[in-house]
């Protein structure tokens, strides 16, 4: 048996002088294990336990054994689209650590992985069907009189229509809505790919049953051709020798590349009713027979903008404020990207503490 | 004297940094385009109709071969999905139930308790109503025996 003792070739790379060459050889070696070798960083590590499952969906409460020292808990819901460990990506870079540790009841509402069988799953039967029993499981567990719904990105969308429609028979404190799409009069891109003369959506549907993660983010991606597909290498090349910056990358790469199906039905609803008809902030949306008004809104609220945002458009979360009944309503803007405005270290130092603030604010 | 080397990142980043200034504007120039958005629409009408066809062949190929199709197998984890539902009902109806019968119980401790108070109150009154009548008993009694002893 033939077998090679590479020690001598190590041993003489090793000795070679410490020049730029040998870094740039150096550098290349770390470009290849980040991109191929090294393991994915393990994500969402604040400790946990299910307290109520639906179907596919599961609700969690973060920290159950710390102290809270807030009365009001906070429900978070997600998007049908990616998974909601951004909340919670690294300790450290955690948004719901960060909650539970300043003494916060989180509870989050996770749509978990839709099945072929879920295709036929609409927005509504989410919003009617899971919030407001998770909302009920969550102020039976804490023991509360209220809560604080938060919703991010088309999470806080269900949010606000769902706030709407139960305003009055639960006891919503505060809403806080992240990039929240409310207004789809001008989408950007999105309002001319989706455009009903081009955009064949009920033949995707009925062929696909649930729309692939894939199909999502090759629209995502393309909002931003170059920056999404080369960009995001060039990147992490030029930054391979800091390490934070490498967890960080591949953090975000884990999390945009491990997307789910969106539920058939509830794609059609939601580009059809919002995207192709705008009906929601023309009080046109219709919710298993009722007609979802956002002036019903009383709640404290806190919307929250971001000013870098291509996917979901400053001008698309802005108009709510106008619309809800609120007195007690702020509207956020902040520099940031549609997922910078909740990860990373500004988001941690800047972010972070304001909501925390209001919170607290709010649920005296 | 410094020595003269490549850098492959560098090189990449600056090519990168270049052609991205040049191409941007015109890249997204052609995004907004209707005729972007029409081809777009072509491309996916394309890539629907071959997972349409892919869909039905393998649809046939699984049946020929007496093997479950998606369907099939969807229409059971619906049925379980359904049981899910109907336990998950259940469950709130039971939780409902048991906070309905726990405020009952409650509500019959109180009107016992207070039952209770009426009652002690009501021994309260009749002890001191007899004291009352068993004292003029006690000094006819008194008087009758001083009667008898003449």
């Amino acid at each position: 048996m033939v077998t090679l003792d590479t020690t001598p070739i190590q041993e003489w790379i090793e000795s070679l002088p410490k020049n730029q060459a040998f870094e740039t050889l150096e550098k290349l070696k770390r470009f290849n294990e980040v991109l191929f070798t090294d393991p994915e960083p393990e994500v969402g590590q604040t400790p946990k336990e299910v307290i109520w499952t639906k179907n596919k969906a599961k609700l969690y409460r973060y920290q159950p054994y710390k102290e809270k020292t807030n009365k009001v808990p906070i429900l978070i819901i997600y998007a049908l689209i990616n998974r909601p460990y951004i909340l919670d990506l690294y300790p450290g870079n955690s948004f719901i650590e960060y909650l539970t540790d300043c003494g916060h009841d989180v509870y989050l509402l996770d749509w978990g992985t839709a099945g072929y069988e879920d295709r036929h799953l609409k927005l509504e039967d989410y919003i009617v069907d899971y919030i407001p029993r998770a909302a009920k499981k969550v102020l039976k567990t804490s023991g509360a009189k209220e809560i604080t719904m938060f919703g991010y990105c088309m999470g806080g969308t269900m949010t606000a229509i769902f706030t709407a429609l139960y305003q009055k028979k639960l006891p919503i404190r505060n809403l806080i809505l992240l990039t929240s799409p409310i207004d789809f009069e001008d989408a950007g891109l999105y309002t001319k790919w989706l455009d009903k003369r081009y955009f064949k959506l009920d033949n995707i549907v009925e062929t696909l049953g649930n729309v692939p993660s894939d199909f999502i983010d090759f629209g995502n991606k393309l909002l931003n051709p170059l920056s999404n597909t080369v960009g995001v290498y060039v990147n992490i090349a030029s930054n391979i020798d800091n390490e934070d910056k490498v967890l960080n990358w591949k953090l975000m790469q884990k999390w945009l590349n491990d997307g789910v199906p969106f539920p058939g039905e509830a794609y059609r609803q939601w580009i059809r009713d919002f995207y192709q008809e705008n009906k929601l902030i023309n009080d046109e949306l219709v919710i298993r027979g009722e007609r979802v008004l956002l002036s019903n809104i009383t709640a404290n609220l806190l919307n929250i903008v971001a000013t870098r945002d291509n996917i979901v458009l400053p001008q698309q979360i802005e108009p709510l404020n106008d619309k809800v009944s609120s007195k007690n309503k702020t509207l956020h803007v902040v520099n940031a990207g549609h997922v910078s405005v909740i990860t990373g270290k500004r988001a941690v130092a800047e972010r972070y503490p304001y909501i925390e603030q209001w919170i607290t604010e709010n649920s005296k | 004297m410094s020595q003269s080397s490549f850098d492959v990142f560098a090189l990449w980043k600056e090519i990168y940094n270049r052609t991205e200034s040049v191409w941007q504007d015109a890249i997204q120039e052609t995004l907004e385009k209707k005729s972007f958005a029409e081809s777009l629409g072509q491309i996916q009408s394309q890539y629907v109709q071959y997972q349409e066809l892919v869909n039905k062949m393998t649809e046939s190929y699984l049946k020929q071969a007496n093997i479950p199709t998606r369907d099939e197998i969807a229409n059971v984890a619906s049925l379980i999905v359904n049981v899910d539902s109907k336990i998950d009902q259940l469950e709130d109806e039971f939780d409902e139930e048991r906070e309905r019968i726990f405020k009952e119980i409650d509500a019959l401790k109180k009107s016992v308790a207070s039952l209770e108070k009426k009652l002690d109150k009501v021994i309260d009154l009749l002890n001191k109503s007899l004291e009352t009548t068993e004292e003029p008993q006690t000094s006819v009694a008194a008087a009758a025996n001083k009667a008898v002893s003449k």
